[in-house]
């Protein structure tokens, strides 16, 4: 994936990529040994001696490369679907609203968890992260049984907006 | 030189010998770390196009995602008060300029986050991938924002 290369080592990603790489780099100069990791400003104070480096996720693909494709395609996907849903009406398709449906629920997902990881990362919040982490998790399930039964018992999403415009 | 070296002597022993001391000094370390200001850095830095973009496509798609979980889940727990028929007959009785500001508050962010997710994806194939890329698209993007938004708020 030359292009997420590209991305990562040239692009300034401004608050995403900024307060990453500065909570590394706090993280690594603050190696000092303690009992508990207590937040500090700057980052929590890590286990371990002056010469154990700071502690990395596993590589995995499945949270990297893939998530960051599958992210994309959904976000390119989400195009010619709500071009389709403006076109169209939503009682006469009811697959290509369901789609919608599904696919914006998954984006907005997608955008929550990046939020998340960026500003509650349980490496630095170990309670707060995990709990939001999967508050938000149930709470995704829940709009989607939410959105299935609107899609289904009543007018459907886009319907919704269309008739909520010309009220 | 030799003379303190003498006199820290046994200091100097205990502290390359003894666990504990370091320990000790580590919580002292810890504790005063708990106590010290971090210098300003979100406050001070310089409003950019370019980071003032990436905050407001984050505001606009989490805004308008909370609308999305907001309105389902409340579907979900109460479908007789929020159907269709109740929301677009709450709609209906708002005087003109509501509705007018209502379609604006929701057109600017939607099609701000799109064009904008356009441009993040164009980044993503490798394009714009410069200064004046990001500056001249970063433009283009507000200026078809409101152009869509008028159009929008017309339709």
């Amino acid at each position: 994936m030359s292009s997420s290369l590209i991305l990562r080592s040239t692009v300034p990603r401004s608050f995403r990529a900024v307060s990453g790489r500065s909570a590394l780099l706090k993280a690594v100069q603050a190696r000092h040994a303690s009992t508990s990791t207590t937040y500090v400003p700057g980052g929590p104070v890590y286990k371990g001696t002056v010469n154990d480096p700071t502690d990395f996720p596993p590589p995995s693909k499945s949270h990297g490369s893939y998530h960051w494709a599958f992210e994309r395609l959904l976000s390119a996907g989400l195009v010619p679907l709500t071009a389709a849903a403006f076109v169209t009406s939503g009682s006469q398709y009811p697959v290509l609203d369901g789609l919608l449906g599904i696919s914006l629920v998954m984006h907005s997902h997608i955008g929550f968890d990046s939020m998340l990881v960026d500003y509650l990362h349980k490496r630095k919040f170990p309670i707060l992260g995990p709990i939001v982490t999967w508050t938000l998790r149930t709470a995704t399930v829940g709009v989607l049984v939410g959105v299935y039964q609107f899609n289904t018992n009543d007018i459907g999403l886009t319907e919704l907006i269309t008739k909520v415009w010309h009220a | 030189m030799l003379a303190t070296r003498a006199v820290l002597g046994p200091a100097l022993r205990k502290v390359a010998l003894s666990p504990r001391l370091a320990s000790a000094a580590t919580g002292i370390l810890n504790e005063q770390r708990l106590n010290r200001p971090s210098s300003p850095h979100f406050t001070i830095y310089q409003p950019q196009l370019t980071w003032l973009g990436s905050i407001a496509n984050r505001a606009t798609g989490g805004g308008l995602s909370v609308l999305l979980y907001g309105f389902s889940l409340a579907y979900l727990v109460a479908p007789g008060t929020f159907d269709s028929a109740h929301v677009v007959e709450f709609v209906s009785g708002l005087p003109d300029a509501a509705k007018y500001a209502g379609k604006v508050i929701l057109a600017a962010p939607f099609a701000f986050h799109s064009l904008n997710g356009l441009r993040h994806l164009s980044w993503d194939m490798g394009k714009f991938l410069t200064v004046k890329g990001a500056y001249g698209t970063g433009y283009a993007v507000l200026g078809a924002t409101a152009l869509s938004t008028v159009a929008l708020v017309m339709m």
